[in-house]
C-alpha cells in the first residue's frame, strides 16, 4: 500500500498555510502590475481615430501626393503611408536617425500590419481607422518592412523598405519631403549653403 | 420487468449511511443468481454493422478519440508540407493559393476538429469510469455531438482536394473574409463548418457538466472529487460561457457574406474590430479548454507516479477555477496592436500576467508531489516532465508577449507562433500522450509497449525543440507569419531549415505512437487491471455497465484506502450491484455532497443519434453550396430523428422505488429543479443567454463606433412605439399562458384540451410578436443592408423569430406527446423544458425590444 507521509489534516494545514502565502504573492504582483500600468506611465502608442476608407484616396492627408516622409515644422518627421493588397505606398521610406518619427497609416481594403524589423515598431493597419506610431530611430541602415497581418494572396510579398540616414543628410524638398527618388544630398556639398544663416 | 432486490437488511438508524466509513457495506454477500446476467444483458452492446446505434460511453468515447487523433494526424500532414516548403527561401513547391488553404486549414483543424474534440472526447470515455457511474446522464446525446462531429468534420476536411477550403488565416479577420474581398465559397465553408463542430462542442458541455455534478458515485462530495473531474467542470462551464461569442460571431460574418449585412464594413458603420472582439472573446478562452483538461490528466498522473496524493488538492482546483475566470479578461491581449485606449490595454496587460499565476500554482503543486513521494520514471512520467519543461517555457514567453511594449515588437511574428506552439503542444498533446499511456489499460487491460514509448518520447520532445524553438529567433528577425515563401540574405534560412527538419523529427515520434497503439490496443470490453496502483475508480474492474456497483466513497483516493474496495465493487457488495427496473440506469446524486436523490432510467442503443448527426452535418453543407430544397429536406429529416429519439425518453413507466442497497430506496426518475433534464435546460439557456448578450454587445459596440452620427443614423427610422407595446404585451401573454399550461399538467388527464389550447394561443402569440416586430420594423423603410445599425436590429428580430418558431415546434411535440398520453404529471420533463425556455424567450423579447425602441429614443 502507499506511504502516507502525513495525515490528512496536517495535509490541510499545509495546504492552508500556502494558500495564504500564495494569495499574499498574487496580491503583490496584481497589484504592482495595477500601479505601474496606472500610476507609472508606461504606454505603448495608441490611437483610436476614424476615417473613411473609400475616400481616403480623394481626400484628405492619405491623398497620394501627401504620402511619404514630411518634415514638421517643430523638426520631427511624420510619415504617411497606405497600405492596400498588396503594396505599402510609398513602397520605399528614408527617415533621419536621432529625430522623432510618427508614423500614420492606414488601409482601404483589408486589415494590413507592418513590423520595422529590428525596431519596436509593429502595428495592425485596420480599414476605418488611422494607426499612428511614435519612434526614433537611434541608427543608420535599412530596415526590412513587411506586413506582417496575412491580408490574401499576395501577403507575402507585401514589402517596403525603411531608409535611415543620418540627420544631416536628410534634406527635404520645398514641400518638406523627403522621398527614395530624390537621392539624399551629400552634407559636405550643403555645408557651405548653411553656414551663413 | 424485474423486481427490485427485497432482501436486503435495513441498517438501522444510519442517517448517512450512503458515506459513513463504518456502516456495514450496503448489500450483503453473495448476490443473487442471475443479477449479474440481468445486467449484462441491458447493457449489451449491438454488434456488427448496427456498431452506429451504440450510444455506451465507452464507445462513443473511443470513435471520437480515434476521430480526433485521426484529425491530429491530417492536420500534422499539413504542417509538414507548410515546412517543407519554407524549409528553404523562394521556394515553390506549393503555390500561393494551396499554401494559404493549408495554413488556414492547419490552424482550424488543429483548433476545432483536434483539440477541442479530443478534450470531450476523453471526457466520455473516462468521466463515468472515474465517477462510477455506468453512463453519462444523456448517453444519446453524446453519440449525437459525435456522429454530427466526425459527418460535418470530414467533409469539411474533404474541401481541401477540391481547392475549397478556407484561405484567410483560421482567424478570419474581415474586410478579407467578406464578400468583396473573399468571393468564393472557401468562408463559407469555414463558417458553416465551424457551425456543427459548436453545436457537437455545446452538446458535450452540458453532458460533462450535469454528469459531473449529479452523476458521482454516493459520497464523493465536491471536495473528495478526483482533479480532472474539477477540470472538466471548469471546462464544460467555459464552453458555455466561451463559445458563443464564436457563435454569434460566425452567424454575423456568415449574414454579411450571404445578404451583405454590414456588420464589419466600416463604410457602412460597421467595424472589423468588432469581429476581432467577437472571436477572441471565444478564442482565449479557448486555449484554457484545452489546457485545464491537461492539467486535469497530469494531476491524475502525477500522484499515481509519485505514490502520494497530490500535494494542494485545493490549491490546485482553486488555481484552475482562477484561470477560468481570468481567461475571460484576456481577450484584448491578440489586439494590443490594433489601436486600443490606453487604459484597457493597461487593464489587459494586468490580467495577461496575472493568469501566469495560477498555472504557475499548479506547476509547484505537481513539482511538490514528484518531490513528496518516489517518482517512478514511467513513460507517462517521462511525458509529464517533458510537459512541465516545455510549459513553463511557453509561459514564460507567454508573460513576454503579454507585457505590452515587447509584444509591439514581436506581434504576428515567428515568436507568437513558437509560443502558442510551446503551449499547445507542451500543454496539451504532451499531457495527451502522457493519457494515451496511462489510461490505455482501461481500454486494453495491458500496457503499452515501454520501448516504443520511450523513443516516441525522446523523438518528440528533441523533435517538437528542434522545430519551435529556432521560430523564437527567425521571429525576433521580423520573419512575419504566414508568408507563403521568403526572400534569401535576410538571416532567416538556417533557422527555417532547423523548424523543417525538426517538424520531420516529430512527425516520426508520432508515427512511433500510432504504431504501438496499433499493435498493443485492442479493446476487450472487460477489465480488470491496476498496473499503476493508483487510487481513483477507473482502475476498478470494469464492463460495458462500467462497474459491477456503484462504491461508497469516503476519501479521494479510494482504492488506497480502502484495500478491498475492487473485491467488495465487483462482487456487488456496494449500491445498485444489479438492474432494478430492468433497464439501463445509474444513480443520480446531490451536486455537493452526493447523497443518493434518484435512479436515473437511460435510454439504450438508438440509431437515431447517428442519423440525425449525419443530418445536421449534411444540412449545414447543403446550405453552404446554396442549395436550400436539399437542406430544407436535411432540416425536416434532422427534426424527426431528433424527435424520434427524444420520443422514447422520459418513460420511466410509474415504477415503484427501488432499493439500491444500504437502507436507500431512490425514486425511480423525477421531475422538476432537482431533476437532470432541468438542469441541462438551464445549461442549454445559459449558452442560448450568452449568444443573446453577444448580439446585444454588437449592436452597442456599433453605437459606440458612430457616435457622430445621430443614432440611429440618418435615413434610418425607429418603429412606431404602438408597435412595441403590442409586442410587449404579446410575449407577456404568451408566458403567462404557459404558467397557465403548468397548471392543467398538474391535472392531467383531465385538463387535456385547456392545455391544449393554452400551448397553441402561446405559440400563435409568440410567431404574431414576430411577425409584427418584423413588420413594424419593414415599415420604417430601414432595410438591414443600409447600414450596420440596420443589420444589427434586424438580427435582434430575427433572433427573436428564430425562438419563436423553435417554441412552435416544442409546443407541437408537447400536443402530440400530450395526445400520446406520454406527458402527465409524473412524466413532464419535456414540458417543464419547453416552459423554461419559453419564459426565457419572453424575457428575451421584451429585452430586445426595450433596446430596439427605448433606446434611440433615451440617446437620440
Amino acid at each position: 500500500m502507499v506511504e502516507r507521509p502525513m495525515d490528512e489534516r496536517a495535509i490541510l494545514r499545509t495546504e492552508l498555510r500556502w494558500v495564504i502565502v500564495v494569495a499574499i504573492a498574487v496580491l503583490i504582483i496584481v497589484g504592482s502590475i495595477v500601479i505601474s500600468s496606472a500610476a507609472v506611465v508606461l504606454h505603448p502608442p495608441s490611437s483610436v481615430e476614424r476615417i473613411d476608407p473609400t475616400t481616403l484616396h480623394v481626400s484628405g492627408e492619405f491623398v497620394e501626393d501627401n504620402l511619404g516622409a514630411v518634415q514638421n515644422r517643430d523638426g520631427s518627421v511624420t510619415v504617411r503611408l497606405v497600405a492596400t493588397q498588396f503594396a505599402f505606398v510609398p513602397n520605399c521610406i528614408v527617415v533621419p536617425a536621432d529625430r522623432p518619427v510618427t508614423f500614420r497609416i492606414t488601409s482601404p481594403d483589408v486589415i494590413h500590419g507592418l513590423l520595422i524589423v529590428g525596431t519596436n515598431v509593429n502595428t495592425m493597419v485596420m480599414p476605418g481607422y488611422v494607426s499612428e506610431v511614435r519612434t526614433t530611430f537611434p541608427r543608420t541602415g535599412e530596415h526590412l518592412m513587411p506586413c506582417h497581418e496575412f491580408c490574401g494572396l499576395g501577403h507575402s510579398e507585401m514589402w517596403s523598405r525603411v531608409r535611415v540616414v543620418e540627420p544631416a543628410a536628410w534634406q527635404p524638398d520645398e514641400n518638406g519631403r523627403v522621398s527614395c527618388e530624390t537621392p539624399a544630398r551629400s552634407p559636405v556639398e550643403e555645408a557651405p549653403e548653411e553656414t551663413p544663416q | 420487468m424485474t423486481r427490485p432486490v427485497e432482501d436486503v437488511e435495513q441498517t438501522a438508524g444510519s442517517e448517512r449511511a450512503w458515506c459513513d466509513p463504518d456502516a456495514p457495506l450496503p448489500n450483503p454477500l453473495p448476490r443473487p443468481p442471475g443479477e449479474l446476467e440481468r445486467l449484462e444483458k441491458v447493457w449489451e452492446v449491438p454488434k456488427g454493422w448496427r456498431f452506429f446505434t451504440r450510444v455506451n460511453n465507452t464507445y462513443i468515447g473511443m470513435y471520437y478519440t480515434a476521430t480526433a487523433l485521426l484529425f491530429l494526424v491530417l492536420a500534422g500532414i499539413l504542417a509538414l508540407l507548410m515546412r517543407a516548403q519554407l524549409a528553404v527561401p523562394e521556394n515553390d513547391l506549393l503555390d500561393h493559393d494551396t499554401y494559404n488553404q493549408i495554413f488556414t486549414m492547419h490552424g482550424t483543424v488543429m483548433m476545432f476538429l483536434f483539440a477541442i474534440p479530443v478534450v470531450e472526447a476523453i471526457a466520455v470515455y473516462l468521466l463515468p469510469a472515474m465517477l462510477a457511474a455506468r453512463d453519462l446522464p444523456f448517453p444519446r446525446l453524446s453519440a449525437y455531438a459525435f456522429w454530427a462531429y466526425a459527418v460535418g468534420g470530414l467533409a469539411f476536411f474533404c474541401t481541401l482536394f477540391f481547392g475549397l477550403a478556407p484561405d484567410a488565416g483560421w482567424f478570419i479577420y474581415p474586410p478579407l473574409s467578406s464578400y468583396e474581398h473573399s468571393p468564393g465559397l472557401n468562408i463559407d465553408f469555414w463558417l458553416l463548418g465551424i457551425g456543427f463542430i459548436e453545436i457537437s462542442a455545446i452538446a458535450g458541455a452540458i453532458e460533462i457538466v450535469v454528469g459531473v455534478l449529479r452523476t458521482r458515485p454516493p459520497g464523493m462530495s465536491l471536495d473528495r472529487m478526483p482533479v480532472y473531474a474539477w477540470a472538466m467542470l471548469i471546462v464544460g462551464g467555459m464552453i458555455v460561457f466561451g463559445f458563443p461569442p464564436v457563435i454569434a460571431g460566425t452567424m454575423l460574418l456568415e449574414l454579411e457574406r450571404a445578404f451583405h449585412w454590414p456588420f464589419f464594413v466600416a463604410e457602412k458603420g460597421g467595424d472589423p474590430i468588432l469581429w476581432q472582439h467577437l472571436f477572441w472573446l471565444f478564442g482565449h478562452p479557448e486555449v484554457y479548454v484545452i489546457f485545464l483538461p491537461a492539467a486535469g490528466i497530469v494531476s491524475m498522473i502525477v500522484p499515481t507516479m509519485a505514490r502520494t496524493p497530490l500535494v494542494g488538492y485545493r490549491w490546485v482546483v482553486l488555481a484552475m477555477l482562477a484561470t477560468a475566470f481570468l481567461s475571460f479578461g484576456l481577450w484584448v491581449h491578440h489586439m494590443f496592436t490594433t489601436g486600443l485606449p490606453h487604459v484597457s490595454k493597461s487593464f489587459f496587460s494586468a490580467a495577461s500576467m496575472a493568469v501566469s499565476v495560477p498555472s504557475g500554482i499548479q506547476v509547484f503543486a505537481w513539482i511538490a508531489t514528484f518531490w513528496r513521494g518516489k517518482a517512478r520514471l514511467t513513460v507517462p512520467t517521462l511525458f509529464v516532465l517533458g510537459f512541465l519543461f516545455i510549459f513553463v517555457l511557453g509561459g514564460l514567453t507567454g508573460v513576454m508577449v503579454a507585457v505590452v511594449p515587447f509584444d509591439f515588437q514581436v506581434h504576428d511574428t515567428y515568436f507568437v507562433v513558437a509560443h502558442f506552439h510551446y503551449v499547445l503542444i507542451g500543454g496539451m498533446v504532451f499531457p495527451l500522450c502522457a493519457a494515451i499511456y496511462y489510461w490505455a489499460p482501461t481500454v486494453s487491460g495491458r500496457l503499452l509497449s515501454n520501448r516504443l514509448g520511450y523513443s516516441a518520447f525522446a523523438l518528440l520532445f528533441a523533435g517538437f525543440n528542434l522545430t519551435f524553438f529556432p521560430m523564437h529567433i527567425s521571429g525576433l528577425l521580423g520573419m512575419p507569419r504566414r508568408v507563403y515563401t521568403y526572400p534569401a540574405g535576410l538571416g532567416w534560412e538556417p533557422w527555417n531549415m532547423l523548424s523543417s527538419v525538426g517538424a520531420y523529427v516529430l512527425a516520426a515520434g508520432f508515427l512511433l505512437i500510432a504504431i504501438d497503439l496499433i499493435l498493443h490496443l485492442r479493446f476487450t470490453g472487460k477489465v480488470n487491471t491496476d498496473p499503476w496502483k493508483a487510487g481513483t475508480l477507473e482502475w476498478l474492474p470494469l464492463e460495458n455497465y462500467a462497474t459491477r456497483s456503484i462504491p461508497r466513497i469516503t476519501s479521494r483516493d479510494p482504492l488506497w484506502d480502502r484495500p478491498q474496495l475492487r473485491e467488495e465493487v465487483d462482487q456487488g457488495a456496494h449500491f445498485l450491484p444489479g438492474t432494478a427496473t430492468g433497464r439501463r440506469e445509474t444513480i443520480v446524486t446531490s451536486p455537493i455532497e452526493a447523497r443518493p436523490q434518484y435512479l436515473l432510467v437511460m435510454p439504450g442503443p438508438s440509431a437515431h443519434p447517428a442519423l440525425a448527426g449525419a443530418g445536421t452535418a449534411a444540412l449545414f453543407f447543403l446550405l453552404t453550396v446554396k442549395q436550400a430544397v436539399a437542406a430544407i429536406i436535411a432540416a425536416a429529416f434532422t427534426l424527426v430523428m431528433i424527435f424520434r429519439w427524444v420520443w422514447e425518453t422520459d418513460r420511466s413507466g410509474r415504477h415503484p422505488p427501488v432499493d439500491i442497497g444500504g437502507g436507500i430506496r431512490l425514486p425511480v426518475s423525477m421531475t422538476g429543479p432537482a431533476s437532470h433534464g432541468w438542469w441541462a435546460t438551464v445549461v442549454l439557456l445559459l449558452v442560448d443567454g450568452t449568444i443573446y448578450a453577444c448580439l446585444l454587445f454588437t449592436y452597442f459596440f456599433i453605437w459606440t463606433v458612430n457616435p457622430a452620427s445621430p443614432w440611429p443614423p440618418s435615413g434610418a427610422g425607429l418603429p412606431q412605439p404602438l408597435s412595441g407595446l403590442l409586442e410587449t404585451a404579446a410575449w407577456i401573454g404568451s408566458g403567462a399562458l404557459l404558467m397557465l399550461a403548468n397548471r392543467f399538467v398538474a391535472a392531467l388527464p383531465a385538463k387535456r384540451g385547456a392545455l391544449t389550447a393554452s400551448l397553441v394561443g402561446a405559440a400563435v402569440l409568440a410567431l404574431g410578436a414576430f411577425g409584427l416586430g418584423l413588420f413594424a420594423q419593414l415599415e420604417t423603410g430601414t432595410r438591414p443592408g443600409d447600414s450596420a445599425y440596420g443589420a444589427a436590429v434586424y438580427t435582434l428580430v430575427a433572433w427573436q423569430g428564430f425562438h419563436s418558431v423553435v417554441l412552435t415546434i416544442l409546443a407541437g411535440y408537447c400536443v402530440a406527446r400530450i395526445h400520446a398520453r406520454l406527458l402527465d404529471p409524473v412524466h413532464r420533463a419535456t414540458f417543464d423544458s419547453t416552459r423554461l425556455l419559453w419564459l426565457y424567450a419572453a424575457v428575451q423579447g421584451i429585452a430586445s425590444l426595450l433596446v430596439i425602441h427605448l433606446f434611440p429614443r433615451l440617446v437620440g
